[in-house]
This record gives structure tokens, sequence and C-alpha cells, in this order.
């Protein structure tokens, strides 16, 4: 998910300076090179938010230098994934990120890189799960069509691949509310739905799912509720290893599959009501033509 | 989500998915997929008035290529993971009343319907072809030809409503111009919601 972070001429000040502390920290840099660095950052000062690979200035400097050279985004990935293990102790904020970036060597200053509510952390973690469960899903669906596992029934899969999501918020249980909170805020809501329709999409495509009508939209939105309902009850969740949760998260999927084999009742009872209305029109009218006839 | 740009994972669907335009195939299957469902609908409409008229073998040749047609987006959307236009029930009911409706003003009435619709869905899978020319045409071969291929269906069902006297349907050009106004809207709103 791309989140639009920050201002684009403060974003670049600020990643220059971290690239060149973070540049001198490294053994290869020739002095002549700092010193094309140097010249390199007027030309950075650029209205593009988003680099789309190594600039110009970097390439022929030998090739160390290139290869040590990362984008800003991936710097950025790698200050939040490193702010993950800070979490615990400062919560979903700046701190964290600030500790982060300097376990990577880099000023404390990077997180000004960053919002100050701590949204990209948020959002970057919720993104990373995403994406390992994904990994999970696929490697598991390899195992099936390789016929070295069994093909799960649907409410088993739909079970165990919400549960395998939600273990992973398990280390930040403690910081999960104030996470949630932050998800919520009005200018984090297209990029946290966005992460959460595609999560729900990417579950239903490997359990199988190939609805080409209304119910693709109805699936999703029960499997919805299902993660939500889930995800808040395990935030009060005390139970050894959170049996309470996967028990309720095993008690919604069994409603789900119900309201399913509800519907289907509900109209093959409504088809066979009309047939039968049906078929009593058709012997009145038949009766009054006999009638009629005699 | 990956972050990092559009890319997408493998899936094991059959078709790869990565390095494809997925904001422009996706807006062209869903489209498509609810154009043609929307006409399955028109053609039962039409049936369900005059199923047992004389056009009623014609009408049901039609309905059954719909219905080909209709399957084969069935199988892309799976393939690359498009979701469903949210109108599908809507395009259900105002399908099926279309039909039925044009053909309550008779044979020619009906055919009429089938001409105006026909066209517009012709002139929107051709446009549909230029844009696919115009990305790439090697990486959406197969599709570039399903298009074609049911456009050239399309354009055979226009005719046929033409032979038909559909310019003898009552208020003929109204007709034509009011449906194809809709079908222009149809179209517009099924490629976003």
């Amino acid at each position: 998910v791309r989140c639009q972070l920050y201002s684009p001429q403060r974003a670049l000040q600020v990643s220059a300076v971290l690239r060149r502390v973070s540049d001198e920290q490294k053994k290869e840099p020739l002095a002549s090179s700092s010193q094309q660095q140097f010249d390199s950052h007027p030309a950075d000062h650029q209205p593009e938010q988003e680099p789309q690979g190594p600039r110009p200035s970097y390439t022929g400097q030998g090739g160390q230098e290139s290869e040590d050279y990362e984008s800003e985004e991936q710097l950025q990935h790698r200050i939040l994934t490193a702010a993950l293990d800070f979490v615990p102790e400062h919560g979903w904020t700046a701190e964290a990120i600030a500790e982060g970036a300097k376990t990577l060597g880099l000023s404390a200053a990077a997180a000004g890189m960053f919002h100050s509510d701590g949204s990209e952390l948020v959002l970057h973690f919720v993104s990373q799960c995403n994406t390992k469960l994904s990994e999970l899903l696929e490697q598991e669906q390899k195992l099936v069509q390789l016929g070295e596992a069994e093909k799960k029934p649907t409410d088993q899969f739909l079970r165990d691949a919400v549960e395998a999501r939600l273990r992973m918020l398990i280390p930040y249980i403690e910081n999960w509310p104030q996470a949630v909170s932050i998800l919520l805020l009005p200018h984090n809501i297209p990029s946290s739905l966005n992460l959460l329709t595609s999560m729900m999409d990417d579950i239903w495509h490997y359990a199988g799912d190939q609805s080409t009508d209304f119910n693709w939209y109805t699936r999703r939105a029960v499997l919805t509720g299902i993660y939500n309902t889930t995800e808040l009850v395990m935030m009060q969740d005390s139970s050894p290893d959170f049996e309470e949760t996967w028990r309720f998260l095993e008690n919604r999927v069994a409603d789900a599959m119900n309201m399913g084999n509800t519907a289907n009742q509900v109209q093959a009872t409504g088809e066979a009501v009309v047939q039968g209305l049906m078929g009593a029109a058709v012997t009145v009218s038949n009766a009054e033509t006999s009638r009629a006839v005699r | 989500l990956p972050a990092g740009g559009v890319s997408l994972r493998l899936c094991s669907t059959r078709v790869p998915l990565e390095g494809i335009n997925k904001p422009v195939i996706d807006r062209i299957i869903r489209v498509d997929h609810a154009g043609e469902y929307g006409a399955n609908r028109i053609y039962a409409g039409q049936m369900a008035v005059l199923g047992r008229s004389s056009v009623g073998p014609i009408i049901q040749q039609m309905w059954n290529q719909e219905k080909d047609h209709l399957k084969k987006f069935n199988e892309l959307m799976v393939a690359y993971r498009v979701r469903p236009t949210v109108l599908l029930p809507f395009w259900n009911v105002a399908g099926f009343v279309l039909g039925a409706g044009s053909a309550l003003l008779g044979k020619k009435g009906a055919m009429a319907c089938t001409v105006a619709i026909e066209e517009s869905i012709s002139d929107h899978y051709n446009s549909q072809i230029r844009t696919l020319l115009e990305e790439d045409p090697e990486k959406y071969k197969e599709l570039l030809q399903i298009i074609k291929q049911f456009r050239d269906d399309e354009r055979e069902h226009h005719d046929i409503g033409l032979e038909h006297d559909a310019e003898a349907a009552p208020a003929y050009s109204v007709l034509k111009t009011a449906i194809q106004l809709g079908c222009k809207a149809a179209i517009f709103l099924s490629e976003r919601i």
C-alpha cells in the first residue's frame, strides 16, 4: 500500500541527510565519492514522491556503492521493521520509530520522515502480516497441489487462515488497541480499508472461491465481520494461548456456514411455494374451463 | 499488500498476473461480464413474452450464444481475480424488464431492442480491442481473441435483428436512442462500481 506520508521537500532533505550519515558510516566510500553525493543532493530536490530506482549520481562509483544504495522506500521499510521491536515498550509512536532508526545506525531525527502519530508503523506492520499470510496460504496450496496435503473443508480453511493471521498480533497484543485506533483515524481509513479488503479477498481466493455474482461481496463481507469481531475478542482475551478467541472464531465460522445453508433452504422453500401456487392456479382455471364447456 | 507497486504475486490460476495492467484489465472484464449478464437477462425477458411466437427460435439461438459468452467471462473473472460489479442484482431486474418490455411492443420491438443493444456492445468491444492493442497485443493475445470473437457474434445478432424488421418497430429511432443511452450509462457505472 502506498500511503502519502509527508511533504516531499522535507522528506528529501531529511533523507538526504540520513543517506550521507549512513554512507559515511560505511567503509567503502572514498572522499571523492562523498563529495559527489554532496553535489548530487540539489538534484534530489525534485517534487517526486516516490523514487523509481537508483539515481544516476550513484552509478559509476564502483560496484559496491551502487549495491549499497537503497531506495528511500526500502530505507523506510528497514526503519519501520526495526522499530517494531520497540513497540511493546513505546507503543505505536514516533519514539518507537526513532529507536528503530537508532539501531540501524541512523540518527533519531529519522523519525521525522514519518507522521508523528505512528500511522506508517501500524500500516507497515499490517501490510507485512498480510504478505506473510499470503505466502503461507500460497505454500499450503502448493502442498495440496503436489498431493502432499489434504484439501481442507472451507470452514476449517477459513478458521485456520484467520487464526494464523491473528496469531501474528500476539507479540503486540498489549498495544493492539492503540494500533486499531490509529487505523481508524480518518486519514488512514483508505489505506487500512484497502489492506483489510485485499486480505479478505486473498483468503477467499485461496479457499477456492469462484463466485462471480453478488456472493462475491456477501462472502467477503461475512468474513470481514468474522475477522473484526474475533480481533476484538482477542484483545480482551486472557485465557491461555487465547483458546477463548479460537473457540469464538470456530462458532462464528460455523454460523456463517449455516447462514449459507439457511439461505439455500429459504430459496428452495420459496420456489416450492411458488410452484404450488402456480399448480393451484392452473387447476382452478382448468376446472373453470371444463365447467364452462359443460 | 506488499508495498512496492503494481506487481502481484503468482497465484495458481491459469493466468500469470505479473506484469499485466491490472486496473485496465479489471475494468474490461468487469464491464464485459456485466454486459453479457445483462444481455442474458434481456433475452430471457424477450423469451418470456415471445417464446412461443415465430421469432422464438431466433431469440433462443441468440440467447444461447450469450449464455456461452457469460460462461467465458465467468472463467476470465476467476482467472484474473476481478471483482464483479455491485450492480449485478440491478442489471438482473433491469435487463429482464427491458427485454420483456420491448417484446410487449411486438416482435419488431424486440428486434429493435436487440439491434440497439448489439450495436452498443459491438462499439464497446471495438474500443476495448483498440485499448488492448495500444497496451500490448502480445501480452493480451488470448483476451483480444476472445473479445474479437464476441464482437463478431454481437455484430451477427445486430444483423439478424435488422433482417427481422427491427426498423419497422414503433418509434424505432426513439427506442433505439433511449436504449443506447441506457447502455452507455450501464457501461460507465459497471466499469467503476
